[in-house]
């Protein structure tokens, strides 16, 4: 039965849904290279042995590190390139070598990836991430595109997203992105205050973010994000339910909401402590949570994970990897994959980056595991990643997998937070039930799920997950 | 040639002990030796020689120095100085200081001082002008060879010196018994000074006489030695000898018409204008002159005092002692007296500091044995030596076990280190007699262990020596004092640990030790350090100006109050002029009550305290403010509570956490990070209850019951 079910069409999107007792699969999707399916919606049953063995599957999703920034967002700590204003990603004739070096260097990392092995899946996703991917010019771009399905393959019908800051790019950069097949922009507004932006260094105004919203929407993209940050110094109740009204009204397919992390080393941690002003503090940033949640949902949108929410049918195929625990390629300065069981980080540093991607040509380093993994720590990555997610945990796939001891453990220390309604409990229906419910199901073994609720377990995440972690390796 | 025909008579034993040692402890004197080890022989008569021409070489060159510049500070000296000759056959004579003198010629002496008073550097002094030292081995605190020594300028362990110095032509054998200075030692302080017929007594010429230096003098007196007052550091700016010698004769009532004015550090400051130090050998002199003889009692039955003994990895303890009466010989069978422990002597030896052998001592003589002895427990301080065949009659007055006074609960951070803390603590003990183990397992801190120390001084160079010679690193609980608690059903408990206190309903009352403390302070600061006396609950005995300036306070007051900051409070209310001293009283009984401290309703063991009923709300007060502080908010509202019995006394509440969330645009990059960090938050997390209290609370909160208590 399950061999038939491998078979069905719905199921070839997500190969990890395969038994593996052989190595079939990769056979059976490659059959399908040119016309992959859409993925099937979420919650979908997974192969009990696919969650231990997952990680070993051939990945499908690619993030692409594309460092450049004009200059660095006042709280940004990601690996960046900051190029400063003159650089003109407008002029084509003339690319910036700074830009352009790296670019070859990330094919040359990309060709020079070993295969784990001889037929792999064609992609399915890949992530252009930065950085200021937008700044990077699309015929470069399209090299990196041609590297990648000359590597591993593309889907025809891939997700390949972008994160594109409003002020670099116009409709023509737009039109020759979308013809190499960029289906998805992620565009980074942040903010919609003329006087936040600033404050965060950003370098564009609202002016930028309209007209980037212009192109996007009369280019025809059709699926397409708004990313915005809570928290922000100085930022007031209004000004955040403004963003929100203003996001709304765009019409974006798909909202992030980050909340500002105060990190070290960057110039917010130098100005300022989290919870003191003029950051809000730390009941404002939850009643700024709050109003995020409530008012997309009203807008009709899901509110699928912690900070993402989506009109229907448009979660983020690439992000959707990494909740699910699945494995995916990375290239890039600074960027992490997750590659048989190992996640491994890429130098933050540029020349530390090019003697790695040497040192890939050559052989001396791998980057990949050979699939052995502690079964704890994957259960409380599967934990960690599921929980943070309103799918939630499959309880009857975790159970199969790590057994029973395990998941009581974890149903134990969530048996006062059901009460509580931290957690919400489903039957395998995937009807809410009560916390006195909860314990007899718990008997019959018939808990379906346990999620976080949204927004009270969602605002206490950390310390939700943590106690599983407690649970599961005390 | 004399100095070869002397080499051939000793044996050289090296301290370093390395086991590769034993060819050089081959007996040189037997005949037929020199074919045998030839090579080896010459090889060392050689480096003997070239070493020994070296120092008379740069005793000449100094000299020349010495004359042109003795001519300036002749208005300080206030003796004339022996001749060049003189000091030249001192400096030779250092070399021969293993040869015998009879017993009339031997002076066995030690210096009191308090601290910074320049005990350790006047003991260098003594050493290079004997020669017993080479200039070029001389460093600074030569005597004082542990690194915490060094570093803090202290005296832990003792150490003794053979010099050897020329008087009117006689070789005279001086014995320097180094003692430690702080009060926490006092017992072996007693025990280093009852192997003395005399001592110098150091007092700083700025800063005058102090309360350490009032205690160990007092001691002296008790042992009838004799005392040569010697006033130090007289070229320092602020120095008044006159006015120190006043007070003096004053507080100790010694005569100081004869006192010597020296400086040991010029020579150090300032190698140029006095290189040898001011009044050295004025000093050397009057040890000669003033300081009588030990008895030549050889011929009774051995008995020898042991003022210090110490772990030596190869070699077993090595016993420091005096020779009271008897000769003591290598290979002789010896019985420890008050441990009943019988050896046979492997190496008999004097220190000059480094270990000599020698082939026998004689009543009078300072020197070491080695007996494959396996723990110090075996040959304790103060303990009399005597022989196997032919006892001494009666024992040595004065030998006392070692009583802890102080305890703290020890604990490894990381709880793999436990058996490594318990093998250090092992053999540190091995070495120190006083400390005191057991293990104790706490809810909060895991296991570690209940140590009892002589003192606070005491205490702190265990945890330091612990940290820093074994590589652990450790909590220690605020230092606690043992209570006797007299039970309802007559019974007496004796108890360290506020955990394992007795019902409230089965006890009658505790007591608890108390001191009698002395503060020696400039007048100034009177006031300050009484009402710091009367805030530790101490009850005022006395106050007398030793001079018009300088006062000393007496009080008594309870132990506990003691071991937490009274000292660091007692030099910073005084600006660190004041200096104190105290010795154990007895118990008292005093109102105690057990503090505990209540988390969410969960009583929290680690934190319970006992203090006195006065005290109870003060600090409790600060527990619980200290505590919200420390403990991370939780997802409900937490109560933390002092509590005596089921009494509230102090709370205060931690109110809810609102949002703890990561919705950082981490989904890229950081997702490594993000495993790690959330799996590592939890790790050192102690649930209490439902409420999660890190370590850090912990270490916080133990830390600010030193500040409080």
């Amino acid at each position: 039965m399950l061999l038939k079910s491998s078979f069905t069409p719905l199921f070839i999107a997500i190969p990890t849904k395969h038994k593996l007792p052989n190595l079939s699969l990769p056979t059976v999707s490659k059959s399908f290279t040119q016309q992959c399916p859409p993925t099937v919606r979420q919650n979908a049953t997974l192969n009990t042995t696919s969650l231990l063995l997952l990680h070993k599957l051939p990945p499908t999703s690619a993030y692409v590190h594309l460092p450049f920034c004009r200059k660095r967002c006042h709280y940004c700590d990601f690996p960046i390139i900051a190029l400063g204003s003159s650089s003109s990603t407008l002029n084509k004739n003339n690319d910036d070598p700074r830009i352009s070096n790296y670019v070859e260097t990330l094919c040359r990392e990309i060709k020079a990836t070993n295969l784990n092995s001889s037929n792999n899946p064609p992609l399915k996703t890949v992530f252009f991430g930065g950085g200021t991917p937008s700044l990077v010019p699309p015929r470069l771009i399209s090299s990196v595109l041609d590297a990648l399905s000359s590597k591993f393959g593309m889907c025809g019908n891939a997700e390949i997203s972008m994160e594109m800051d409003p002020g670099t790019f116009d409709a023509v950069a737009m039109k020759q992105l979308m013809n190499l097949g960029v289906n998805r922009v992620s565009l980074g507004v942040q903010a919609f205050q003329h006087e936040l932006l600033k404050a965060c260094g950003r370098a564009h105004g609202v002016h930028e973010v309209y007209e980037a919203v212009e192109i996007v929407k009369s280019c025809g993209v059709e699926n397409w994000s708004v990313d915005l940050i809570s928290s922000l110094p100085h930022q007031t109740p209004s000004m955040w339910e403004e963003s929100l009204q203003l996001t709304v009204r765009a019409q974006p397919t798909h909202v992030s909401v980050y909340d500002l992390q105060v990190e070290q080393d960057t110039k917010f941690g130098v100005l300022y402590s989290p919870g003191e002003f003029p950051l809000p503090s730390e009941n404002q940033s939850a009643e700024f949570y709050r109003t995020a949640s409530r008012t997309l949902r009203d807008a009709g949108y899901d509110h699928y994970e912690i900070s993402s929410y989506s009109k229907s049918g448009y979660r983020c195929k690439h992000n959707t990897t990494y909740w699910k625990n699945k494995p995916f390629y990375a290239f890039g300065l600074g960027s992490a994959s997750y590659i048989g069981g190992v996640r491994f980080s890429r130098p933050r540093r540029l020349k530390e980056y090019m003697d790695y991607v040497q040192n890939l040509e050559n052989g001396v380093v791998k980057c990949t595991g050979d699939g052995i993994i502690d079964s704890k720590d994957l259960a409380t990555d599967v934990v960690m990643l599921s929980l943070r997610t309103a799918d939630g945990l499959d309880m009857k796939y975790f159970r199969e997998a790590f057994g029973d001891s395990l998941m009581f453990s974890i149903c134990e220390v969530y048996r006062s937070h059901v009460e509580s309604g931290h957690i919400i409990c489903l039957d395998e229906q995937g009807r809410n039930v009560s916390a006195n419910e909860f314990i007899s199901l718990l008997s019959d073994e018939k808990v379906g799920y346990i999620r976080l609720s949204d927004p009270d377990g969602f605002l206490l995440s950390n310390e939700l997950i943590s106690l599983a972690f407690g649970a599961i390796a005390p | 040639m004399a100095a070869t025909a002397d080499f051939c008579r000793i044996k050289l034993a090296l301290s370093e002990s390395s086991p590769n040692r034993c060819s050089h402890a081959a007996n040189f004197t037997r005949p037929g030796f020199f074919s045998l080890n030839k090579i080896e022989f010459q090889f060392h008569r050689r480096n003997y020689l070239s070493t020994g021409e070296a120092g008379v070489l740069r005793h000449k060159r100094r000299r020349g120095f010495r004359v042109c510049c003795q001519a300036a500070g002749t208005g300080v000296q206030p003796k004339s100085a022996p001749s060049d000759r003189d000091l030249e056959l001192a400096a030779r004579a250092g070399k021969d200081r293993l040869l015998k003198v009879p017993s009339s010629r031997i002076r066995n002496f030690s210096i009191i001082a308090h601290i910074d008073h320049g005990k350790s550097t006047l003991a260098d002094k003594l050493l290079q002008m004997t020669g017993t030292v080479e200039s070029r081995e001389m460093k600074e605190q030569f005597l004082d060879n542990m690194d915490l020594e060094r570093e803090r300028g202290i005296t832990i362990k003792l150490q003794a010196a053979r010099m050897r110095f020329m008087y009117n032509n006689e070789p005279y054998c001086l014995n320097l018994i180094d003692t430690p200075g702080h009060v926490d030692f006092s017992y072996e302080v007693s025990r280093s000074l009852a192997a003395c017929e005399g001592a110098l007594l150091v007092v700083d010429a700025s800063q005058g006489v102090e309360a350490q230096t009032l205690a160990n003098v007092y001691l002296a007196l008790e042992n009838t030695l004799e005392i040569i007052p010697v006033l130090n550091k007289i070229d320092l700016p602020g120095a008044e000898p006159e006015r120190v010698c006043r007070e003096i004769e004053e507080v100790v009532g010694l005569d100081c018409s004869d006192a010597i004015y020296c400086s040991a550090k010029v020579g150090t400051l300032s190698p140029i204008s006095f290189p040898e130090g001011i009044g050295i050998n004025e000093i050397l002199s009057a040890i000669v002159q003033k300081i009588p003889p030990p008895q030549d009692t050889a011929e009774r039955p051995l008995r020898a005092l042991i003022f210090d003994s110490y772990y030596d990895a190869y070699r077993g303890v090595i016993v420091y002692f005096r020779l009271i009466d008897g000769t003591i010989k290598k290979g002789d069978r010896i019985l420890f007296m008050a441990s009943g422990k019988d050896y046979y002597a492997d190496e008999v030896g004097v220190l000059s500091p480094n270990q000599l052998q020698v082939d026998q001592l004689y009543a009078g003589e300072v020197g070491y044995l080695s007996a494959s002895i396996r723990s110090v427990a075996d040959a304790r301080v103060g303990d009399t030596i005597t022989h196997y065949s032919r006892k001494a009659e009666q024992s040595l007055p004065g030998y006392k076990e070692a009583t802890p006074m102080v305890f703290c609960g020890l604990f490894p951070i990381d709880a793999d280190q436990f058996h490594e803390l318990r093998d250090a603590l092992e053999k540190l003990q091995l070495n120190d007699a006083a400390l005191k183990f057991e293990p104790e397992t706490s809810s909060a801190m895991g296991f570690g262990f209940r140590c009892g120390f002589l003192g606070l001084l005491h205490m702190e160079i265990v945890q330091e020596r612990l940290e820093r010679e074994y590589n652990l690193s450790l909590i220690t609980t605020a230092p606690s004092v043992v209570y006797k608690v007299n039970c309802v059903n007559g019974d007496t408990v004796e108890c360290s640990n506020p955990s394992l206190l007795p019902e409230p309903g089965s006890r009658r009352s505790i007591e608890e030790p108390f001191v009698k403390i002395e503060m020696l302070t400039p007048k100034d600061y009177i006031g300050a350090l009484m009402e710091l006396a009367q805030d530790r609950r101490g009850d005022f005995k006395e106050i007398k100006f030793i001079t018009e300036n300088r006062a000393s306070i007496i009080y008594e007051l309870p132990l506990a109050e003691m071991v937490g900051d009274f000292f660091d409070q007692l030099k910073s209310r005084s600006k660190g002029y004041a200096s104190m001293e105290y010795s154990v009283i007895g118990y008292k009984e005093s109102d105690l009550i057990k503090l505990d401290i209540q988390i969410n309703g969960d009583p929290v063991e680690p934190l319970s305290t006992i203090v006195h009923k006065d005290k109870a709300y003060a600090i409790g007060r600060a527990l619980t403010q200290k505590l919200k502080e420390l403990i991370p908010r939780q997802m409900f509202k937490v109560p933390i509570q002092a509590c005596i019995g089921s009494k509230v006394i102090a709370s205060e509440a931690l109110s809810a956490i609102r949002k703890d969330v990561l919705a950082k645009c981490y989904e890229r990059l950081i997702l490594v990070l993000l495993c790690s960090d959330q799996a590592e938050g939890k790790k050192r997390m102690k649930a209490i209850g439902r409420v999660d209290v890190p370590q850090e609370a912990f270490m916080a909160v133990l830390k600010l019951e030193k500040e409080v208590l």
